[in-house]
Protein backbone atom coordinates (compact mmCIF):
# COMPACT_ATOMS: atom_id res chain seq x y z
CA UNK A 1 0.00 0.00 0.00
CA UNK A 2 1.47 3.40 -0.99
CA UNK A 3 1.77 6.13 1.28
CA UNK A 4 -0.73 7.63 -0.41
CA UNK A 5 -3.15 5.35 -0.28
CA UNK A 6 -2.35 4.83 3.66
CA UNK A 7 -3.52 8.53 3.74
CA UNK A 8 -6.88 8.28 2.12
CA UNK A 9 -7.31 5.19 4.21
CA UNK A 10 -6.45 6.99 7.06
CA UNK A 11 -8.59 9.86 6.26
CA UNK A 12 -11.12 7.72 5.46
CA UNK A 13 -10.93 6.10 8.60
CA UNK A 14 -11.22 9.40 10.81
CA UNK A 15 -14.45 10.62 8.57
CA UNK A 16 -16.27 7.60 9.55
CA UNK A 17 -14.97 7.90 13.40
CA UNK A 18 -15.86 11.52 13.33
CA UNK A 19 -19.47 10.48 12.28
CA UNK A 20 -19.73 8.02 14.73
CA UNK A 21 -18.82 10.02 17.23
CA UNK A 22 -21.18 12.78 16.63
CA UNK A 23 -24.04 10.13 16.36
CA UNK A 24 -23.14 8.95 19.64
CA UNK A 25 -24.78 9.76 23.16
CA UNK A 26 -24.68 13.46 24.00
CA UNK A 27 -23.24 13.56 28.26
CA UNK A 28 -23.34 16.99 30.01
CA UNK A 29 -21.63 17.64 33.03
CA UNK A 30 -18.19 18.25 34.78
CA UNK A 31 -16.71 15.60 37.78
CA UNK A 32 -13.80 15.87 39.54
CA UNK A 33 -12.59 12.07 39.00
CA UNK A 34 -10.41 12.65 36.79
CA UNK A 35 -8.46 10.14 34.73
CA UNK A 36 -5.80 7.67 33.29
CA UNK A 37 -3.56 10.23 31.41
CA UNK A 38 -0.24 11.02 31.79
CA UNK A 39 -0.21 11.91 35.31
CA UNK A 40 -1.30 8.54 36.22
CA UNK A 41 2.06 7.09 35.48
CA UNK A 42 3.13 8.89 38.96
CA UNK A 43 -0.08 7.85 40.82
CA UNK A 44 1.22 7.24 44.35
CA UNK A 45 -1.50 5.29 44.89
CA UNK A 46 -3.67 2.67 43.05
CA UNK A 47 -6.37 4.80 40.93
CA UNK A 48 -9.63 3.55 41.60
CA UNK A 49 -10.15 3.61 37.60
CA UNK A 50 -11.82 0.39 37.12
CA UNK A 51 -9.38 -0.16 34.04
CA UNK A 52 -6.63 0.11 36.40
CA UNK A 53 -7.43 -2.36 39.51
CA UNK A 54 -6.92 -5.18 36.83
CA UNK A 55 -3.55 -3.56 34.90
CA UNK A 56 0.19 -4.55 35.76
CA UNK A 57 2.63 -1.81 35.25
CA UNK A 58 6.34 -1.88 33.61
CA UNK A 59 8.92 0.57 34.33
CA UNK A 60 12.54 0.35 32.91
CA UNK A 61 14.75 1.23 30.10
CA UNK A 62 14.33 -0.39 26.81
CA UNK A 63 17.39 -2.73 25.80
CA UNK A 64 15.99 -3.96 22.90
CA UNK A 65 12.79 -4.15 19.73
CA UNK A 66 11.94 -7.23 18.66
CA UNK A 67 8.73 -7.25 16.83
CA UNK A 68 5.82 -5.91 18.11
CA UNK A 69 7.44 -7.02 21.78
CA UNK A 70 9.85 -3.94 23.63
CA UNK A 71 12.43 -5.64 26.07
CA UNK A 72 12.55 -3.70 29.07
CA UNK A 73 15.11 -4.01 32.01
CA UNK A 74 13.53 -2.51 34.78
CA UNK A 75 14.96 0.14 37.25
CA UNK A 76 15.42 -2.40 40.05
CA UNK A 77 16.81 -5.04 38.05
CA UNK A 78 13.61 -6.95 36.70
CA UNK A 79 13.09 -7.62 33.48
CA UNK A 80 9.79 -7.35 31.25
CA UNK A 81 8.29 -7.96 27.78
CA UNK A 82 5.91 -5.66 26.67
CA UNK A 83 3.97 -6.75 23.78
CA UNK A 84 2.46 -3.36 21.41
CA UNK A 85 -1.04 -4.11 20.15
CA UNK A 86 -2.34 -1.69 17.72
CA UNK A 87 -4.80 -0.24 20.81
CA UNK A 88 -1.94 0.51 22.24
CA UNK A 89 -1.56 4.14 22.80
CA UNK A 90 1.98 5.41 22.68
CA UNK A 91 3.09 9.20 24.10
CA UNK A 92 6.72 10.07 23.28
CA UNK A 93 6.16 13.93 23.90
CA UNK A 94 2.49 13.57 22.08
CA UNK A 95 0.41 10.77 21.25
CA UNK A 96 2.42 9.07 18.91
CA UNK A 97 2.96 5.80 16.70
CA UNK A 98 5.68 2.74 18.08
CA UNK A 99 7.49 3.63 15.85
CA UNK A 100 8.89 6.50 17.42
CA UNK A 101 10.06 4.11 20.16
CA UNK A 102 13.69 3.73 20.16
CA UNK A 103 16.08 1.18 21.91
CA UNK A 104 17.82 3.53 25.21
CA UNK A 105 14.67 5.58 25.90
CA UNK A 106 12.60 5.17 29.35
CA UNK A 107 9.50 3.24 29.13
CA UNK A 108 6.49 3.16 31.44
CA UNK A 109 3.80 0.84 30.42
CA UNK A 110 0.28 0.10 31.87
CA UNK A 111 -1.27 -3.18 30.21
CA UNK A 112 -3.07 -6.88 30.89
CA UNK A 113 -0.58 -9.58 32.13
CA UNK A 114 -0.49 -12.38 29.14
CA UNK A 115 -0.50 -16.08 29.88
CA UNK A 116 2.72 -16.26 27.73
CA UNK A 117 4.79 -13.86 30.19
CA UNK A 118 4.38 -10.53 28.05
CA UNK A 119 2.35 -7.85 28.72
CA UNK A 120 -0.42 -6.39 26.48
CA UNK A 121 0.03 -2.82 26.60
CA UNK A 122 -2.67 -0.22 26.72
CA UNK A 123 -1.00 2.68 26.93
CA UNK A 124 3.20 3.62 26.71
CA UNK A 125 4.44 6.80 28.29
CA UNK A 126 8.19 6.61 26.81
CA UNK A 127 10.85 8.87 28.79
CA UNK A 128 7.80 10.63 30.66
CA UNK A 129 9.12 12.55 33.80
CA UNK A 130 7.53 14.60 36.14
CA UNK A 131 10.21 17.18 37.39
CA UNK A 132 9.54 19.44 40.78
CA UNK A 133 11.30 22.47 39.84
CA UNK A 134 12.31 26.00 39.88
CA UNK A 135 12.83 28.45 37.04
CA UNK A 136 15.99 29.90 36.53
CA UNK A 137 16.52 31.03 33.76
CA UNK A 138 13.71 32.04 30.77
CA UNK A 139 14.95 32.12 26.84
CA UNK A 140 13.39 31.90 23.64
CA UNK A 141 13.40 28.44 23.01
CA UNK A 142 14.24 26.76 26.09
CA UNK A 143 13.64 27.08 29.97
CA UNK A 144 16.81 26.66 32.70
CA UNK A 145 15.44 24.45 35.29
CA UNK A 146 16.52 23.53 38.48
CA UNK A 147 15.57 20.11 39.89
CA UNK A 148 17.18 19.79 43.26
CA UNK A 149 20.66 19.27 42.79
CA UNK A 150 20.26 19.32 39.08
CA UNK A 151 20.54 21.72 36.69
CA UNK A 152 18.13 21.13 33.68
CA UNK A 153 17.37 22.57 30.13
CA UNK A 154 13.93 22.54 29.14
CA UNK A 155 13.39 22.66 25.40
CA UNK A 156 10.36 24.92 24.74
CA UNK A 157 8.48 23.37 21.77
CA UNK A 158 6.58 25.45 19.99
CA UNK A 159 2.84 24.14 19.85
CA UNK A 160 3.15 21.11 22.12
CA UNK A 161 4.70 22.77 25.44
CA UNK A 162 1.88 24.20 27.50
CA UNK A 163 1.27 25.81 31.11
CA UNK A 164 -1.28 26.05 33.51
CA UNK A 165 -1.61 28.89 35.96
CA UNK A 166 -2.77 28.62 38.98
CA UNK A 167 -4.84 26.45 38.54
CA UNK A 168 -6.32 27.42 35.03
CA UNK A 169 -6.82 25.33 32.05
CA UNK A 170 -3.55 24.45 29.74
CA UNK A 171 -2.85 27.00 27.49
CA UNK A 172 -0.22 27.57 24.72
CA UNK A 173 0.54 31.30 26.49
CA UNK A 174 4.13 30.77 28.09
CA UNK A 175 4.50 34.84 28.80
CA UNK A 176 3.36 34.99 32.19
CA UNK A 177 6.59 32.40 33.39
CA UNK A 178 8.56 34.11 35.53
CA UNK A 179 12.21 33.36 36.96
CA UNK A 180 11.95 32.07 40.28
CA UNK A 181 8.79 30.54 40.33
CA UNK A 182 8.21 26.79 41.17
CA UNK A 183 6.99 24.77 38.90
CA UNK A 184 5.82 21.26 38.02
CA UNK A 185 7.28 19.96 34.30
CA UNK A 186 5.89 17.09 32.55
CA UNK A 187 7.99 16.15 29.94
CA UNK A 188 9.95 13.67 27.85
CA UNK A 189 13.41 13.20 28.64
CA UNK A 190 15.98 13.32 25.83
CA UNK A 191 18.04 10.33 26.50
CA UNK A 192 20.84 11.88 24.05
CA UNK A 193 21.46 15.30 25.74
CA UNK A 194 19.88 14.57 29.13
CA UNK A 195 18.03 17.66 28.27
CA UNK A 196 13.37 17.80 28.89
CA UNK A 197 11.37 18.23 26.61
CA UNK A 198 8.31 20.46 28.32
CA UNK A 199 4.85 19.17 27.24
CA UNK A 200 3.10 21.18 30.28
CA UNK A 201 4.73 23.33 32.97
CA UNK A 202 2.25 24.00 35.80
CA UNK A 203 3.17 26.80 38.11
CA UNK A 204 1.48 28.55 40.82
CA UNK A 205 -0.12 25.44 41.64
CA UNK B 1 50.35 44.03 38.63
CA UNK B 2 52.11 40.78 39.54
CA UNK B 3 53.64 42.91 42.85
CA UNK B 4 49.73 43.71 43.20
CA UNK B 5 48.40 40.30 43.18
CA UNK B 6 51.20 38.74 45.75
CA UNK B 7 50.51 41.75 48.11
CA UNK B 8 46.74 41.22 48.06
CA UNK B 9 45.88 37.64 47.60
CA UNK B 10 46.14 37.24 51.70
CA UNK B 11 43.48 40.17 51.38
CA UNK B 12 41.72 38.17 49.22
CA UNK B 13 42.17 35.01 50.18
CA UNK B 14 41.60 35.79 53.96
CA UNK B 15 37.97 37.06 52.93
CA UNK B 16 37.04 34.00 51.13
CA UNK B 17 38.36 31.73 54.01
CA UNK B 18 36.62 34.19 56.52
CA UNK B 19 33.39 33.78 54.63
CA UNK B 20 33.41 30.15 54.10
CA UNK B 21 35.05 29.42 57.25
CA UNK B 22 32.29 31.54 59.53
CA UNK B 23 29.29 30.20 57.70
CA UNK B 24 31.00 26.18 58.07
CA UNK B 25 31.67 27.01 61.88
CA UNK B 26 28.71 29.32 62.81
CA UNK B 27 25.87 28.30 60.27
CA UNK B 28 22.40 25.58 61.45
CA UNK B 29 23.00 25.09 57.66
CA UNK B 30 25.81 22.84 58.80
CA UNK B 31 24.16 20.48 60.50
CA UNK B 32 21.10 20.43 58.06
CA UNK B 33 23.15 19.98 54.54
CA UNK B 34 25.78 17.74 56.35
CA UNK B 35 23.83 14.79 55.00
CA UNK B 36 23.88 15.97 51.77
CA UNK B 37 27.72 16.36 51.26
CA UNK B 38 29.69 14.29 49.53
CA UNK B 39 31.73 14.19 52.48
CA UNK B 40 28.46 12.17 54.36
CA UNK B 41 28.84 9.56 52.32
CA UNK B 42 32.61 9.02 52.21
CA UNK B 43 32.45 8.72 56.29
CA UNK B 44 29.20 7.16 56.04
CA UNK B 45 28.04 9.08 58.83
CA UNK B 46 26.13 12.91 58.71
CA UNK B 47 27.82 13.69 62.41
CA UNK B 48 31.01 13.32 61.70
CA UNK B 49 30.44 14.88 58.56
CA UNK B 50 29.01 17.80 60.27
CA UNK B 51 31.87 17.88 62.68
CA UNK B 52 34.41 17.87 59.99
CA UNK B 53 32.91 20.51 58.18
CA UNK B 54 32.78 22.25 61.29
CA UNK B 55 36.14 21.60 61.88
CA UNK B 56 37.47 22.83 58.55
CA UNK B 57 35.25 25.95 59.07
CA UNK B 58 37.69 26.79 62.29
CA UNK B 59 40.56 25.50 60.10
CA UNK B 60 39.94 28.23 57.29
CA UNK B 61 38.96 30.89 60.05
CA UNK B 62 42.28 30.11 60.96
CA UNK B 63 44.32 30.65 58.03
CA UNK B 64 42.43 34.08 57.23
CA UNK B 65 43.38 35.27 60.63
CA UNK B 66 47.00 34.21 59.68
CA UNK B 67 46.86 35.55 56.17
CA UNK B 68 45.29 39.10 57.80
CA UNK B 69 47.44 39.13 60.73
CA UNK B 70 51.24 37.92 59.35
CA UNK B 71 50.97 37.55 55.81
CA UNK B 72 54.95 37.97 55.25
CA UNK B 73 55.15 34.73 56.89
CA UNK B 74 54.96 31.55 54.43
CA UNK B 75 52.84 29.26 56.80
CA UNK B 76 49.30 30.66 56.87
CA UNK B 77 49.84 30.71 52.77
CA UNK B 78 51.51 27.34 52.26
CA UNK B 79 48.18 25.99 54.37
CA UNK B 80 45.85 27.99 52.30
CA UNK B 81 47.03 26.45 49.33
CA UNK B 82 47.18 22.79 50.79
CA UNK B 83 43.62 23.47 51.62
CA UNK B 84 43.28 24.33 48.06
CA UNK B 85 44.76 20.98 47.00
CA UNK B 86 42.49 19.06 49.58
CA UNK B 87 39.70 20.89 48.50
CA UNK B 88 40.36 19.75 44.79
CA UNK B 89 41.23 16.00 45.92
CA UNK B 90 37.95 16.19 47.84
CA UNK B 91 35.78 17.41 44.92
CA UNK B 92 37.36 15.22 42.41
CA UNK B 93 36.78 12.12 44.45
CA UNK B 94 33.61 13.65 45.53
CA UNK B 95 32.39 14.19 41.69
CA UNK B 96 33.30 10.43 40.87
CA UNK B 97 31.76 9.00 43.91
CA UNK B 98 28.74 11.02 44.26
CA UNK B 99 27.80 12.98 41.93
CA UNK B 100 24.22 14.43 43.25
CA UNK B 101 25.22 15.17 46.03
CA UNK B 102 26.52 18.86 47.55
CA UNK B 103 30.06 19.81 47.47
CA UNK B 104 29.12 21.94 51.23
CA UNK B 105 31.59 24.42 50.02
CA UNK B 106 29.84 27.43 52.33
CA UNK B 107 27.87 24.47 53.77
CA UNK B 108 24.90 26.89 53.74
CA UNK B 109 23.47 25.93 50.32
CA UNK B 110 22.88 22.94 48.25
CA UNK B 111 25.02 23.77 45.78
CA UNK B 112 26.29 20.78 43.41
CA UNK B 113 29.55 19.57 42.36
CA UNK B 114 30.22 21.65 39.18
CA UNK B 115 33.37 23.50 37.27
CA UNK B 116 32.90 26.56 39.38
CA UNK B 117 33.58 24.50 42.81
CA UNK B 118 36.55 23.26 40.95
CA UNK B 119 37.64 26.87 40.06
CA UNK B 120 37.19 28.30 43.34
CA UNK B 121 39.47 25.56 44.86
CA UNK B 122 41.85 26.04 42.35
CA UNK B 123 41.59 30.22 43.07
CA UNK B 124 42.54 28.53 47.15
CA UNK B 125 45.36 26.76 45.70
CA UNK B 126 46.48 29.63 43.41
CA UNK B 127 46.59 32.75 45.43
CA UNK B 128 47.62 30.37 48.65
CA UNK B 129 50.70 29.77 46.95
CA UNK B 130 51.12 33.46 45.85
CA UNK B 131 50.53 34.53 49.69
CA UNK B 132 53.02 32.20 50.59
CA UNK B 133 55.87 33.43 48.59
CA UNK B 134 54.48 37.22 49.02
CA UNK B 135 57.52 39.45 50.75
CA UNK B 136 55.54 42.83 51.86
CA UNK B 137 52.43 42.82 54.22
CA UNK B 138 49.07 43.92 51.98
CA UNK B 139 48.04 47.11 53.91
CA UNK B 140 51.56 48.54 52.57
CA UNK B 141 51.13 47.00 48.89
CA UNK B 142 47.47 49.26 50.19
CA UNK B 143 48.76 52.31 50.54
CA UNK B 144 51.37 52.32 48.04
CA UNK B 145 48.92 51.99 45.26
CA UNK B 146 45.11 52.87 46.41
CA UNK B 147 43.30 52.85 43.27
CA UNK B 148 45.29 49.66 41.55
CA UNK B 149 44.30 47.92 44.95
CA UNK B 150 40.90 49.13 45.14
CA UNK B 151 40.35 47.77 41.48
CA UNK B 152 42.22 44.54 41.93
CA UNK B 153 40.32 43.93 45.29
CA UNK B 154 37.00 44.36 43.01
CA UNK B 155 37.80 42.38 40.52
CA UNK B 156 38.90 39.46 42.71
CA UNK B 157 35.79 40.11 44.29
CA UNK B 158 33.49 40.09 40.82
CA UNK B 159 35.39 36.58 40.25
CA UNK B 160 34.85 34.94 43.57
CA UNK B 161 30.97 35.76 43.37
CA UNK B 162 30.63 34.74 39.76
CA UNK B 163 32.27 31.20 40.95
CA UNK B 164 30.21 30.83 44.20
CA UNK B 165 26.73 28.97 42.91
CA UNK B 166 25.08 29.70 46.00
CA UNK B 167 25.30 33.79 45.74
CA UNK B 168 23.32 33.13 42.32
CA UNK B 169 19.95 33.96 43.39
CA UNK B 170 21.40 37.21 45.14
CA UNK B 171 22.92 38.25 41.50
CA UNK B 172 21.92 35.79 38.73
CA UNK B 173 18.77 35.71 39.18
CA UNK B 174 18.08 39.35 39.72
CA UNK B 175 20.27 40.47 36.58
CA UNK B 176 17.81 37.96 34.35
CA UNK B 177 14.66 39.25 35.75
CA UNK B 178 16.16 42.44 35.02
CA UNK B 179 17.29 41.16 31.56
CA UNK B 180 13.88 39.85 31.38
CA UNK B 181 12.02 43.34 32.12
CA UNK B 182 14.31 45.51 30.05
CA UNK B 183 14.12 43.47 26.63
CA UNK B 184 10.31 41.59 26.88
CA UNK B 185 9.26 37.97 27.89
CA UNK B 186 11.55 36.20 25.24
CA UNK B 187 7.98 33.45 25.13
CA UNK B 188 5.97 36.72 24.77
CA UNK B 189 3.27 36.14 21.84
CA UNK B 190 4.70 32.30 21.00
CA UNK B 191 1.81 30.67 22.06
CA UNK B 192 -1.60 30.10 18.96
CA UNK B 193 -3.35 32.45 20.19
CA UNK B 194 -6.72 31.57 21.56
CA UNK B 195 -6.77 28.30 19.88
CA UNK B 196 -7.24 25.71 22.64
CA UNK B 197 -4.45 23.42 23.09
CA UNK B 198 -5.24 19.49 22.33
CA UNK B 199 -4.06 18.71 26.10
CA UNK B 200 -6.30 20.98 27.23
CA UNK B 201 -9.38 19.33 25.51
CA UNK B 202 -7.93 15.92 26.99
CA UNK B 203 -8.20 17.79 30.41
CA UNK B 204 -11.62 18.91 30.15
CA UNK B 205 -12.87 15.16 28.88
CA UNK B 206 -11.15 14.13 32.14
CA UNK B 207 -12.95 15.99 33.93
CA UNK B 208 -16.32 15.33 32.40
CA UNK B 209 -19.41 12.85 33.32
CA UNK B 210 -18.80 11.49 29.98
CA UNK B 211 -15.36 10.11 30.70
CA UNK B 212 -16.65 8.84 34.15
CA UNK B 213 -19.67 7.19 32.11
CA UNK B 214 -16.86 5.41 29.65
CA UNK B 215 -14.07 5.01 31.46
CA UNK B 216 -15.07 1.61 32.55
CA UNK B 217 -14.33 0.67 28.78
CA UNK B 218 -11.58 3.08 28.24
CA UNK B 219 -7.97 1.48 28.22
CA UNK B 220 -5.93 3.50 26.52
CA UNK B 221 -4.45 6.74 26.42
CA UNK B 222 -4.87 9.40 23.82
CA UNK B 223 -4.47 7.39 20.67
CA UNK B 224 -5.16 9.93 17.88
CA UNK B 225 -6.91 13.85 17.83
CA UNK B 226 -8.01 15.42 14.84
CA UNK B 227 -10.60 18.51 14.07
CA UNK B 228 -13.51 18.23 12.23
CA UNK B 229 -16.38 20.95 11.36
CA UNK B 230 -14.97 22.80 15.03
CA UNK B 231 -15.54 19.91 16.94
CA UNK B 232 -12.08 17.78 18.46
CA UNK B 233 -12.14 13.99 18.00
CA UNK B 234 -10.12 12.36 20.72
CA UNK B 235 -9.67 8.92 19.94
CA UNK B 236 -8.64 6.22 22.70
CA UNK B 237 -9.06 2.07 22.93
CA UNK B 238 -10.79 0.03 25.19
CA UNK B 239 -12.30 -2.84 26.04
CA UNK B 240 -16.32 -3.68 26.18
CA UNK B 241 -16.72 -6.15 28.59
CA UNK B 242 -20.68 -8.18 29.21
CA UNK B 243 -21.77 -11.22 30.99
CA UNK B 244 -20.83 -13.07 27.42
CA UNK B 245 -17.66 -12.05 26.93
CA UNK B 246 -14.95 -8.97 25.95
CA UNK B 247 -14.62 -7.05 23.05
CA UNK B 248 -12.05 -4.30 21.93
CA UNK B 249 -13.47 -1.32 20.71
CA UNK B 250 -12.91 2.41 19.94
CA UNK B 251 -13.77 5.28 22.01
CA UNK B 252 -14.47 8.42 20.04
CA UNK B 253 -15.16 11.33 22.05
CA UNK B 254 -16.09 14.40 20.06
CA UNK B 255 -15.81 17.98 22.05
CA UNK B 256 -16.21 21.79 21.13
CA UNK B 257 -12.75 22.41 20.13
CA UNK B 258 -13.39 26.09 21.46
CA UNK B 259 -14.03 25.22 25.21
CA UNK B 260 -11.56 23.94 28.23
CA UNK B 261 -11.80 23.71 31.53
CA UNK B 262 -11.95 27.42 32.09
CA UNK B 263 -15.02 27.95 29.89
CA UNK B 264 -18.07 28.67 31.83
CA UNK B 265 -20.76 26.04 31.66
CA UNK B 266 -21.03 22.11 32.04
CA UNK B 267 -18.96 20.70 29.25
CA UNK B 268 -20.49 19.01 26.35
CA UNK B 269 -19.09 15.77 25.28
CA UNK B 270 -20.26 13.11 22.56
CA UNK B 271 -18.94 9.34 23.09
CA UNK B 272 -19.44 6.32 21.11
CA UNK B 273 -17.90 2.86 21.42
CA UNK B 274 -17.33 1.08 18.35
CA UNK B 275 -16.64 -2.47 17.53
CA UNK B 276 -12.55 -2.31 16.75
CA UNK B 277 -13.60 -5.06 13.63
CA UNK B 278 -16.74 -4.31 12.26
CA UNK B 279 -17.45 -0.51 13.19
CA UNK B 280 -20.66 -1.16 15.08
CA UNK B 281 -21.65 0.71 17.90
CA UNK B 282 -21.73 -1.07 20.72
CA UNK B 283 -22.59 -0.71 24.28
CA UNK B 284 -24.88 2.38 24.18
CA UNK B 285 -27.14 1.25 27.20
CA UNK B 286 -23.74 1.72 29.20
CA UNK B 287 -23.68 5.77 28.37
CA UNK B 288 -27.31 6.17 28.31
CA UNK B 289 -27.27 4.84 31.99
CA UNK B 290 -25.53 8.14 32.83
CA UNK B 291 -28.07 10.65 35.03
CA UNK B 292 -28.29 13.74 33.46
CA UNK B 293 -28.11 15.68 37.05
CA UNK B 294 -25.89 18.48 36.92
CA UNK B 295 -22.95 19.11 38.85
CA UNK B 296 -22.63 20.48 42.34
CA UNK B 297 -20.61 23.49 41.92
CA UNK B 298 -17.08 22.21 43.67
CA UNK B 299 -15.14 25.28 46.26
CA UNK B 300 -11.71 25.06 44.70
Amino acid sequence: MTSRQEDRRGLGRRRFLTTAALSGATIIGATALGGIDADAAFAAEPSLDPAIAKSSFVEGRITGITGSILEVAGSYGDHARVQMTNATSVWKVRATSAAAIEIGDGLYARGVPMPDGTIAADAVWVNIVNLDTQIRGIAKNRLHLAHGQHEVVGNVLPATTNASYAGRALTSDLSQLRIGQSAQVLGAWRPSDNSVDVVRISVGH
Amino acid sequence: MLSLTTGLAPLVLAGLLGWTGAVKLFSRGTVLGAPKTALARMLSSSERAALVLRGVGAGELLIAAGLLAVPANPLPGAAAALLGAGFLGYLGYGRALAPESSCGCSANEDTPITWRAFARAAVVLVSGVAAAVAHGSWWSTVSGRPAGSLGFLAAAAVVLIALSADLDRWWLLPLRRARLRVFGHPLFGTGAGDRVPVAASVELLENSLAWQAASPVVRSALLDHWEEDGWRILLFSGVYETAEGAWPVSVVFALDATSSRDTPGDPVVRVSFLDADSGEPVGAELLSTVPSRKALPLAS
